[in-house]
């Protein structure tokens, strides 16, 4: 491992000040499961590795406000699926969130890193995409916020600014009924990468998103209005005619985990299993509004 | 017969100090004032070395020595099992994407890898052989240089050696059916969970080595011929290695270090990282073709094999590994003609050496997965078909080998009960079976001591590796059965050969029946003299010791030899000292959809002998079955066109999980008592994983009709089986 400067800010001005002065020489420290591979390995070199750990104004929790869920950018997923506001709503985030890594990777990384990594395999991206998630990111000039939708600009690479930070994941809450689910596809049971990954959120008026990991350099969303994926009256034919129109945005490659072929095949697969699950809680929704 | 401590599950020894992480494994030995080495690489699978600029290294602060092909002058010492191939270090050409080209040594391991980072290696990229077809293709160039490969008639060519071993004639044997496969077995990591760590240590005229391996008594040897010392000079120290699985019976890299730690008179440690390990050492791949005939009745009448095995550029112990690997190539049945042809080819990939099965499991799937679709087509049970072919115990099989040695009929009825072989199934599940047997050793030299102790205790000293297969556990047993010693009062030592007396090898199931052969005897030896010294006959231990012993200190010495002679004229230099068979079933679930598959039971049942340990011996069984479920389903070295490895490491390269384990996992064996170990013991250590991916291959062509000849078996190639299945019906 190459040598490396550490710094560890007690708060977000100390910290903003340091990425200000270290810029995209800098990188950022939190649960450390991607980062400390990468510096192991060789594969990054950097001047400082900034932890944001004890920097109070970064939450570490899950916290549930009038119309959003806010996801503190140094909560870890083990606790995220945890909880009992993601837990209810989110069931698709739950389900991903479960899979990531080992129990020991989900005790230690959070939901942020896993976005700021920016792998397009990660997990939780895809249903935090479905659910139109929001991006907050604050630096010594301000703060914005960016739709999770467009994050991503390559694999590794976000929007995020050198001298940014990420302050807070916001999902918004649902309107009226909906139903979501995950699936993916792995190697192996335990502790494995997607292959490929997909997340289907179906709400009450109709419209269907699903986002697709693992198919193309970032994540891929895909909406659809006609209502065909809401209605459990619809054949598994037509079913099938809509989910193929939106995977066919996915731009699945051939490498060592995957053929292209088995990709696209799956995306299919697991898309039928996401909307079928996720057309069933739909319904449970329904019902309980009733 | 009824024993005391034999035959009983008592812990192992160690075991405690294994899962507390008190346990000092080779990458724990410290040595004061040692160097570190970092390896320096070419990123393909064979280049020419242009030049390696060695100043920028040397100028990084602790960098002590920049070592390179070019500071060895010839005739260049080259070192190998089988044939002495091997250079310490890259002359002029690496051979295989990982060949190091460099060792950078420095005060610490951040000071070796910047000086690694700070070589510059101008290097031409060449063509290289990394397929089968590859390296049959005359037009390829050659891995070895003729000139280094003496009179061997395949001089100019990419095969290293061929071998033809068969009885009967295949050309004539009458058939009612016949049928012709071609199978592939994959490229294997034997990733052990412990990291390959290696020191060397001069001081004064004797060169210490620490590493973790399973043949002391051979690396002891390559280094006195390196250094040009007695054996009596070299000592090697190998602590219990975290698991080796054949992968560690030969060197790797400590010649090159105990070369530079001679050079600079000081320790020099390397330790490699996983990923490095897939550049160490890997598992033979072969593709096997096989035409078989079956009589109407379900009886074999032939085989005609054809195997070709892709060695790597250098030979370590492969020769013998395909060797051995195709000799009982026609599995543990009664065959009146076989034929048997067998290449080894070598090519610029990942050197192999031994892993558990040795060359069997590449043979099994191919023999195994034919008597498969033989009794489909013949429609005839596949159980019932092995029972019409084993040989019945006293039988001949081999013609010039032992006969049939066991009950292997009660073995597959053991299987079979316990996978509920003729019970009804549910839908889209599968059920399999396979045999493997496998020659052990051939020959043999354990040398070990029995030391009684005044107070009664006793040490045992002898050269076998404990690498987690129990050896420690059992020989206290042995020694605790004979002299009444308990076992928490006998000390066993091993892994130093200044200490030890000569142990051949841990290798072949061998050392319960050999090494546990001389512990036995050294016993014994024990005991006469115990006998000797008692006044009426029927003093216990503690009178007689008290009686030697109790003026003038001392202890009892006793010495066991366990030999076995090589047989000039027999195809593999000697009989096997048992047969190791085994019967794997398992019952699986395919996802047509995905390709998945979902293990619900598997059952290893084999011939022990007599289990001395059977706690032990399903823990071989157990961690054998995970072992052949990441063979069967999950693991392959994947290098690409230019020979380059694409998945070196944890990520890439899948191991199973708990997870992936079966959904019910079990053990059960024949015990007869009729081995020769002692107490009629047999060896076991490698049965479990022979047949496991024949099985699991059978058993998907069951659930799904389709079937599929190579592995492993992942959801994408069982999957793409089930689309061209689909498109062809």
């Amino acid at each position: 491992m190459q040598s490396f400067k550490y710094a560890r800010p007690e708060s977000l001005p100390e910290l903003l000040e340091l990425l200000e002065k270290f810029r995209d020489r800098a990188r950022l420290i939190s649960g450390g499961t991607d980062l400390l591979v990468k510096l192991q390995h060789g594969n990054l070199a950097v001047e400082v590795v900034i932890d944001i750990k004890r920097v109070a104004e970064l939450s570490d929790r899950v916290v549930t406000t009038n119309g959003w869920v806010s996801i503190g950018p140094r909560a870890v997923i083990g606790r995220v699926v945890r909880h009992p506001g993601i837990e209810s709503a989110y069931p698709a985030l739950v389900e991903a969130g479960r899979i990531v890594g080992s129990v020991q990777i989900r005790n230690r990384a959070t939901v942020a890193g896993n976005i700021c990594t920016a792998s397009p395999a990660a997990d939780t991206v895809p249903p935090l995409c479905a659910y139109d998630a929001r991006i907050r990111l604050v630096s010594t000039e301000g703060s914005r916020e960016v739709p999770l939708r467009s994050f991503f600009v390559g694999p590794g690479k976000t929007v995020i600014a050198p001298n940014e930070v990420l302050a807070e994941i916001r999902v918004p809450a649902p309107h009226g009924a909906m139903g979501s689910s995950f699936d993916r596809i792995t190697r192996r049971r335990g502790v494995d990468l997607a292959t490929i990954n997909i997340a289907g959120v179906l709400h009450d008026n109709g419209t269907a998103v699903f986002a697709f990991g693992a198919v193309a350099p970032t994540v891929v969303v895909a909406e659809e209005t006609s209502g065909d994926l809401c209605d459990p009256t619809v054949s598994a034919d037509r079913v099938d005619e809509v989910l193929k129109t939106l995977l066919a945005t996915a731009r699945p490659i051939s490498d060592v985990r995957s053929s292209k072929e088995y990709r696209e095949a799956m995306l299919l697969v697991a898309a039928r299993r996401v909307q079928r699950t996720a057309l069933e809680r739909l319904t449970q929704a329904r019902g309980g509004r009733e | 017969m009824s024993y005391s401590v034999i035959g009983s599950s008592v812990n192992r020894v160690g075991g405690r100090d294994r899962v507390t992480g008190r346990q000092v494994y080779s990458a724990d030995v410290s040595v004061a004032g040692t160097l570190h080495a970092k390896l320096v690489r070419v990123p393909c699978a064979r280049a020419r070395i242009v030049s390696i600029d060695k100043t920028g290294a040397l100028g990084v602060p602790g960098v002590r020595m920049v070592f390179s092909g070019e500071d060895l002058e010839p005739p260049y010492f080259r070192y190998g099992p089988v044939f002495a191939d091997k250079p310490i270090i890259a002359i002029g050409e690496t051979k295989y994407d990982g060949d190091p080209v460099a060792v950078v040594v420095a005060e610490t391991v951040d000071a070796a890898e910047a000086g690694a980072r700070a070589v510059e290696v101008q290097y031409e990229e060449l063509p290289a052989v990394v397929t089968i077809d590859q390296a049959l293709d005359p037009g390829m160039p050659l891995v070895q240089d003729p000139d280094t490969r003496g009179d061997s008639p395949f001089r100019d060519t990419n095969t290293l050696k061929e071998w033809r071993f068969g009885w009967g004639d295949v050309e004539t044997a009458s058939a009612d059916l016949v049928i012709e496969n071609e199978y592939s077995f994959p490229m294997i990591s034997q990733f052990a969970m412990e990291p390959f760590a290696f020191t060397a240590a001069p001081d004064h005229d004797v060169m210490t080595i620490y590493t973790s391996i399973q043949i002391p008594t051979k690396m002891q040897k390559t280094i006195a011929d390196l250094l040009g010392k007695p054996l009596s000079k070299v000592r090697v120290v190998a602590p219990d290695p975290g698991g080796a699985f054949g992968g560690k019976q030969h060197p790797k890299f400590e010649p090159v270090l105990a070369y530079i730690a001679e050079k600079l008179q000081r320790p020099v440690r390397l330790e490699l990282t996983l990923a490095e390990s897939f550049y160490a050492v890997r598992r033979t791949s072969a593709r096997v073709r096989v035409r078989s005939g079956f009589t109407r009745d379900g009886k074999v009448a032939f085989h005609d094999v054809n195997a070709d095995w892709l060695i790597g550029a250098y030979a370590d112990i492969t020769p013998r590994i395909v060797e051995k690997g195709s000799y009982a190539g026609g599995g543990p049945y009664v065959i009146p003609a076989v034929r048997i042809l067998s290449r080894a080819l070598l090519s610029h990939t990942t050197p192999p050496s031994a892993f558990r099965g040795f060359g069997v499991p590449q043979m099994n799937l191919a023999i195994e997965s034919q008597l498969d679709i033989a009794a489909k087509k013949l429609n005839i049970d596949p159980m019932e078909m092995r029972l019409r072919n084993i040989p019945r115990k006293g039988q001949n099989f081999l013609p010039d080998d032992p006969a049939c040695d066991g009950h292997w009929d009660q073995v597959i009825a053991r299987a079979a009960e316990n996978i509920g072989w003729n019970t009804p199934k549910e839908s889209n599940r599968g059920r399999g079976m396979a045999l493997g047997i496998k020659m052990s050793a051939t020959t043999a030299a354990s040398y070990s001591v029995v030391r009684l102790h005044a107070d009664g205790s006793a040490t045992l000293l002898c050269g076998t590796s404990d690498m987690g297969q129990g050896a420690r556990t059992v020989y206290a047993q042995i020694v605790s059965e004979e002299l009444g010693v308990p076992i928490e009062r006998i000390h066993v030592v091993m892994g130093d050969t200044s200490t030890v007396p000569f142990d051949l090898q841990t290798t072949a199931s061998r050392s319960t029946v050999y090494m546990g052969r001389a512990v036995y005897a050294a016993s014994q030896d024990v005991k006469r003299q115990l006998q000797e010294a008692s006044s009426q006959g029927s003093d216990s231990n503690e009178e007689i010791l008290k009686s030697l012993f109790g003026k003038v200190s001392g202890e009892i010495i006793g010495v066991g030899t366990a030999r076995a002679e090589k047989r000039d004229g027999h195809p593999l230099g000697g009989h096997t000292a048992f047969y190791e068979l085994v019967c794997t079933a398992v019952e699986i679930e395919v996802d047509r959809e995905t390709g998945g598959v979902t293990i619900h039971k598997l059952v290893t049942a084999g011939d022990v002998g007599k289990a001395l340990n059977p706690q032990h011996v399903h823990m071989q069984d157990d961690g054998a079955a995970v072992m052949g479920i990441g063979h069967a389903l999950m693991e392959h070295l994947i290098y690409d066109e230019r020979g380059r490895l694409r998945n070196a490491g944890a990520l890439d390269y899948r191991i199973p999980t708990t997870k992936d384990t079966p959904g019910k996992m079990v053990s059960v064996f024949v015990e007869n008592e009729d081995g020769p170990g002692p107490y009629g013991a047999k060896g076991c250590a490698e049965s479990g994983l022979l047949a496991i991916g024949t099985a699991i291959a059978n058993a998907v062509a069951d659930a799904t009709g389709v079937r599929i000849r190579e592995l492993p078996l992942t959801p994408e190639t069982i999957w793409s089986a089930l689309q061209e299945a689909g498109d062809r019906s």
